[in-house]
């Protein structure tokens, strides 16, 4: 490096005890430099240590259950737990998830937020999503057809207030229909004595992950949109259990199924949903 | 009207300037931590992180380059203290620091698909890098002013910078 020493390398020449302005004013600002990077430096220091702890803390579902609910829904409710075991908060923290068919039929959607999560400490945010399962809905096949589900989720959220977090996640999970392969079939009229019945079997499996504790009612209904006999009885089917019984129904006389059809209702804790109906050739 | 107290003598000791060959070796010992912080370190790190399939959100030689240039004009401007080629030189360093931190923000958000492609993560960093333009700022500042101070006076750092 070529040598260029200030003029003046001698200590005899009078200087001042008190530097100039100018030279203090450099030195602040160099000094002022020197702060800001060293307190940026901790603080990324911190942050990164910070993340790394929540991190480690991953979310925690709790509870978790399916169960049918008003409206033709089945709702699945419960909560998680997120945790910030570090020194600064998430800040804006949002949450949200979109349920549709394979055909992208939209089922539901879930959405937590916005919220602040401070440092140390660990929230709570209970969740409940309804999907429908109305035989008449777009969404009808829930009900009677194991299929795949499309789930988008997406969440936002401010870390340590200077670092803005976008995570988006999709996935496919697995529905299990509560009356997969559901079928009514009608027997040959029979009986005797001026009464006329008519053999019924329903058949289905419970692929939810709940019990279906209920009552079903069958009804035979002419081509006439007249009631020709109905019957209830008591189901429980626990969850992956292949459900296959015959009932009788007593017709009315005079009242012919050919052309009908069964129309089946699930009722359980308040809640009827209507199974698809079946014809009676 | 009572006539001004006279200033305190303000004679000050005089300056020793260390020799050229110990501002040189001060300026390599000063290079080791420099060198791990700006350039092995974080390379260490974006290796990792693409040895474990990542994207990177900034090259391994942009690091590399940016990290040996501010260690060379650092290097080169603390060499350089007792000269007049203290001052450009320091808003140099301080002007290649802004330039780095710069490409730095025009890479954020950094976008990161995990592998498999299921989800995916934007992180923002710019504002941080912002804050952490304050310090090349100051450091062109005070560059500047010790160009104008060493134009105007070209002795009348040194007995500060390098006391008796």
């Amino acid at each position: 490096m070529n040598e260029q020493v200030l003029p003046v390398a001698t200590s005899d020449v009078p200087t001042y005890h008190h530097p100039p302005a100018i030279y203090r004013l450099a030195q602040l600002f160099r000094g002022l430099s020197v702060v800001v990077v060293v307190l940026l430096v901790v603080y990324a220091g911190t942050v990164v240590y910070s993340a790394y702890e929540v991190a480690r803390s991953s979310p925690q579902s709790h509870g978790l259950s399916a169960s049918f609910a008003p409206n033709d829904t089945v709702e699945i409710g419960g909560s998680f737990t997120l945790s910030n075991p570090g020194f600064y908060p998430i800040q804006s923290f949002a949450l949200t998830a979109r349920i549709t068919n394979a055909s992208g039929v939209f089922l539901g959607r879930l959405h937590v937020g916005p919220t602040v999560i401070a440092p140390s400490a660990t929230d709570n945010f209970p969740v409940a999503l309804y999907l429908p399962v109305s035989s008449v809905s777009a969404a009808e096949s829930l009900l009677t057809q194991d299929q795949y589900l499309d789930v988008s989720a997406w969440g936002n959220a401010t870390y340590a207030y200077l670092f803005p977090l976008s995570v988006t996640l999709t996935e496919t999970r697995s529905w299990g229909a509560p009356f997969e392969g559901f079928a009514v079939k009608v027997g040959t009229p029979g009986g005797g004595g001026g009464m006329v019945t008519l053999p019924v079997t329903v058949t289905f499996t419970n692929d939810a992950s709940f019990s279906e504790q209920g009552t079903l009612a069958i009804t035979v209904v002419s081509s006439a949109d007249v009631t020709c006999g109905s019957t209830s009885f008591p189901i429980d089917v626990p969850p992956g259990n292949l459900y296959d019984q015959t009932e009788t129904l007593s017709l009315s006389s005079g009242c012919s199924p050919a052309g009908g059809q069964v129309v089946t209702t699930y009722t359980s804790g308040g809640t009827t949903l209507v199974l698809p109906p079946e014809a009676i050739p | 009207m009572s006539a001004p107290a006279s200033a305190a003598p303000r004679i000050a000791p005089g300056y020793r300037i260390p020799s050229l060959g110990y501002r040189i070796l001060v300026a390599a010992l000063r290079l080791i931590p420099a060198f791990f912080l700006l350039i092995a370190l974080p390379i260490a790190v974006l290796e990792f992180a693409s040895s474990k399939g990542i994207a990177l959100p900034i090259s391994t030689a942009a690091v590399a380059v940016g990290g040996l240039a501010l260690l060379a004009l650092g290097a080169a401007r603390y060499i350089a203290k007792p000269t007049r080629a203290y001052g450009p030189l320091s808003v140099a360093a301080s002007l290649a620091g802004l330039v780095y931190l710069l490409y730095a923000i025009s890479r954020s958000p950094y976008h990161l698909v995990i592998p498999g492609g299921s989800a995916s993560v934007i992180a923002g960093y710019s504002l941080f890098l912002e804050l952490m333009l304050i310090a090349p700022i100051f450091g062109i500042a005070a560059g500047i002013l010790t160009t104008i101070e060493d134009a105007r006076s070209p002795t009348e750092r040194l007995p500060f910078d390098f006391p008796a």
